[in-house]
């Protein structure tokens, strides 16, 4: 119990009217940050970082924190509202966020539902992140190549789950995101690949522009094509009350959002995975446990799953930044080099010598936790008059969104040009009936498995056999064999009799 | 008539020292563009920053602002064509570039662009690399691990970009061994190697001081080779350099810091410059908050030592690589 005394310690650092505010301060630019296509809280922590070097590092980092946790919760206003994903890790909560407050007509309690499993994914993270913080770091660690190899392998099968009725479109968009993710500089060699001789395209395709194009812009040019329809929500009236979420509602999300919390928690320990592979894989999972309505169609499953596991891995990316000095994302790299320039030393000894800073940061996890889910929710009422705008107003106050959120991850005109085609390319896999999950998927994924896998087989001498010899990744080999081999044990149980031909999905 | 002479050759006299007095008294009359293609947080950019914050705070220049620009596009070569490119005139005696041996090496090996479309200004730092072992390693000193390879074993080495995989190389040339033998793998940071160590995925780790520090204090690393010409001192004075460990030379591949400006910079421009670094590089606020605090090595260059420097350095890699 000795960690919750800290944790207590913590608070009373916390409770001082500067550190209070600091948090406070930090939860709200956060939320607007967060809300804000394109400037995620890697961008928001690393503007903010300058006006902090005149703090004390404790507020100060306690500023950041609070930023960087309330943007998961800020991303997912305009991904559920626009269909626009404020941040990256927000991509999943718009599949069915957007469905359920346009289609279904609830924004209020679409909104709802994603602070709330944000609240629970954040709890669940920051509990597990306060009672095994360095043993949870020291699990992080036994994750190297080989496992994360098996790991990610695991987690591309689940695309399986994500392809939808037409497994074929499916795979299609799998390959073309792994393709377009593989442009850039080799990871291992640095050779280009990809680069058409383009200076610009020597790093790549930038995520940030990629993403707002194919879920954002797209949706732009599918609104132009119904500028003159009326919008269909002008007369609801949006109060607090009306968008509350009913008890049948809190039923639904609380078991995805702490399995999401669990999960999300756990990805955001792990070296270089993160918010959004955390959330994709969350969303992924939740294809397989029983949802009420179908995901994609607006099940507010869906939006729990992914937005539990973005907060839960925030604030699991701390276990390792502040038990071992290991950033778990860009925005953790940015806050250690916050940590450095406060005169702090990240790494092994910040618990032992700065326990006021790690623990007063984790403190402030808990009341930034609160006082995002109080922000967000008295902002409800407001935000949702957004979808009472007139399409013909809404189309150009969106671009003007989409252009300044891919302007601002480089600063330059090549993010822009990177958004207006991957929008078009994601208007004609819209008409075509392609959905973007895979794309994305195999986008964010594949260039973690690519570079795992050719470490892993630089320690093996090019041999299979290192998979199966060590027991974590062995377990992930099984796993996959099963999922792998599964139908096909079916078919033939089926045919023998023994098992009950499943029913055909809807 | 007298006096009309005098007066003639005094008005001579100033005509020809003016464009002379004029080149060399070029202050800034505008705010700077400070370039830097890493990301905020990284490196490249602590520096940068620490640079301006120390030219601003001592006032060296001329009252006017540095402002600092990340441009990241294409692995930073976007940022490194775009300032090769700045036309003569104000804004190229106003437009600074933070540039690394990290940076020359991907820019030679990928692109068309040389140094020789730069004006380098000076080197401010070096920074050399020790390889270390973790708690978990099977190999206690560097003799060890030349012992395992030459028996067969498979050892791997982690570490991070362009220096560092420079410094391999040399390496396992000197070693005599290839690159399966005892093999690198390049993570995108230091920090990423770090991390497969404490794992006890690795063999070994390459770093520089400043980023294996406090795994150093904490015990969870410890230096087994100085990969430079004498020894590391304080809590890296243990590890022998690679002539104390057996028949070999030494290996030391300098990781420097430098700044350069645009081609078109104007000659008494980079004199300036070059005068405003060296202030920088004698103040103590570098020398305690930079120098000492990243453990690096104070190395001091003048615009055209710097450019032979960088020209020559330029021809090394080029040939080492092939081209």
């Amino acid at each position: 119990m000795h960690n919750f005394q800290f944790l207590l310690h913590g608070f009373q650092v916390v409770f001082t009217l500067q550190n209070l505010g600091a948090t406070m301060l930090g939860c709200v630019l956060g939320l607007i940050i967060g809300a804000m296509p394109g400037i995620g809280s890697l961008a928001g922590c690393a503007l903010l970082l300058p006006l902090t070097y005149k703090f004390n590092p404790t507020t100060a980092i306690i500023m950041l924190g609070g930023l960087y946790y309330s943007n998961m919760f800020g991303g997912a206003f305009s991904a559920i509202l626009l269909n626009i994903p404020g941040d990256t890790p927000a991509i999943m909560t718009a599949l069915d966020g957007y469905p359920m407050a346009t289609k279904k007509k609830r924004p209020g309690q679409a909104l709802l539902t994603a602070n709330f499993s944000s609240f629970i994914g954040g709890l669940i993270g920051m509990v597990i992140l306060t009672f095994t913080g360095p043993a949870l770091a020291d699990v992080g660690l036994k994750f190297g190549p080989v496992e994360m190899t098996t790991l990610l392998l695991f987690a591309m099968t689940s695309i399986g789950w994500l392809v939808g009725e037409n497994p074929t479109k499916g795979l299609i968009l799998t390959l073309l995101g792994m393709l377009v993710a593989s442009m850039g500089m080799d990871t291992l060699t640095g050779s280009p690949r990809y680069d058409f001789g383009n200076v610009y395209l020597l790093g790549g395709v930038p995520f940030t522009p990629f993403v707002i194009g194919i879920v954002g812009f797209s949706q732009v040019i599918l609104l132009m094509e119904q500028r003159n329809i009326a919008p269909q929500m002008v007369t609801d009236k949006l109060t607090l009350r009306g968008s509350m979420i009913t008890k049948h509602d809190a039923k639904r999300l609380a078991l995805p959002a702490i399995r999401g919390g669990i999960l999300g928690t756990f990805i955001g320990v792990l070296p270089g995975a993160g918010a959004t592979a955390a959330a994709i894989m969350s969303y992924s999972a939740q294809k397989s446990f029983k949802s009420e309505e179908p995901l994609g169609t607006g099940a507010i499953e869906g939006i729990a799953a992914s937005e539990s596991a973005n907060n839960g891995a925030a604030a699991g990316a701390f276990a390792p930044l502040l038990a071992l000095g290991i950033p778990g994302s860009g925005t953790g790299a940015v806050l250690l080099g916050g940590l450095m320039l406060w005169g702090l030393n990240p790494g092994p000894l910040l618990f032992k010598n700065s326990p006021d800073f790690a623990w007063g940061l984790i403190a402030s996890l808990f009341i930034a936790n609160i006082l995002a889910l109080a922000v967000s929710w008295g902002v409800i009422p407001f935000l949702i008059k957004i979808l009472s705008v007139p399409t013909k107003l809404l189309i150009p106050a969106i671009t003007v969104v989409c252009i300044v959120g891919s302007y601002s991850t480089s600063n330059s005109m090549y993010g822009v040009i990177i958004m207006f085609i991957s929008g078009v390319v994601g208007y004609i896999m819209q008409k075509f009936k392609y959905s973007y999950a895979p794309l994305l998927l195999a986008f964010v994924l594949s260039p973690m498995l690519e570079s795992n896998m050719r470490k892993a087989f630089i320690i093996s001498r090019g041999n299979l056999d290192i998979f199966v010899q060590k027991p974590i990744s062995l377990a992930f080999v099984i796993a996959i064999a099963g999922i792998a081999l599964f139908p096909i044990v079916r078919y033939f149980l089926v045919r023998a009799g023994v098992m009950k031909p499943k029913a055909a999905k809807k | 008539m007298r006096k009309g002479f005098m007066m003639i050759a005094l008005l001579l006299a100033i005509a020809v020292a003016a464009p002379v007095f004029a080149q060399a008294t070029f202050t800034p009359s505008q705010n700077i563009e400070w370039i830097v293609t890493s990301s905020p947080g990284g490196g490249s950019d602590i520096y940068t920053r620490i640079i301006t914050d120390i030219m601003t705070k001592a006032n060296l220049i001329n009252g006017k602002t540095i402002l600092v620009n990340n441009k990241t596009d294409g692995g930073g070569e976007v940022g490194r064509l775009t300032v090769s490119r700045v036309a003569a005139g104000k804004q190229a005696d106003h437009t600074l570039l933070t540039f690394n041996s990290g940076d020359l090496m991907p820019m030679v090996a990928n692109t068309a662009n040389r140094i020789e479309n730069f004006t380098p200004i000076a080197l401010m730092a070096v920074d050399k690399q020790l390889l270390y072992i973790g708690e978990q390693s099977k190999y206690k000193t560097f003799a060890d691990v030349i012992a395992a390879v030459k028996a067969g074993k498979n050892v791997v080495i982690a570490g991070s970009k362009g220096d560092d995989v420079a410094t391999y190389k040399m390496l396992i040339k000197e070693l005599g061994f290839t690159e399966t033998q005892l093999a690198f793998i390049t993570n995108n940071a230091t920090s990423d190697a770090i991390t497969s160590i404490l794992g006890g995925h690795v063999d070994l780790v390459m770093s520089k001081p400043a980023a294996a520090d406090q795994y150093v204090l904490a015990g969870k690393l410890t230096p087994i080779l100085a990969l430079s010409n004498v020894r590391f001192t304080g809590n890296l004075a243990s590890a022998p350099t690679l002539s104390e460990v057996g028949n070999y030379k030494n290996v030391e591949y300098p990781v420097w810091r430098g700044v350069v400006g645009p081609k078109a910079m104007s000659q008494a421009a980079a004199k300036y410059w070059s005068g405003v670094f060296k202030a920088v590089s004698d103040s103590d606020a570098w020398k305690t908050g930079y120098i000492e605090k990243y453990k690096l090595q104070p190395f001091y260059m003048d615009y055209e030592q710097a450019k032979d420097y960088m020209t020559a350095y330029q021809a090394d890699y080029l040939k080492s690589i092939g081209k």
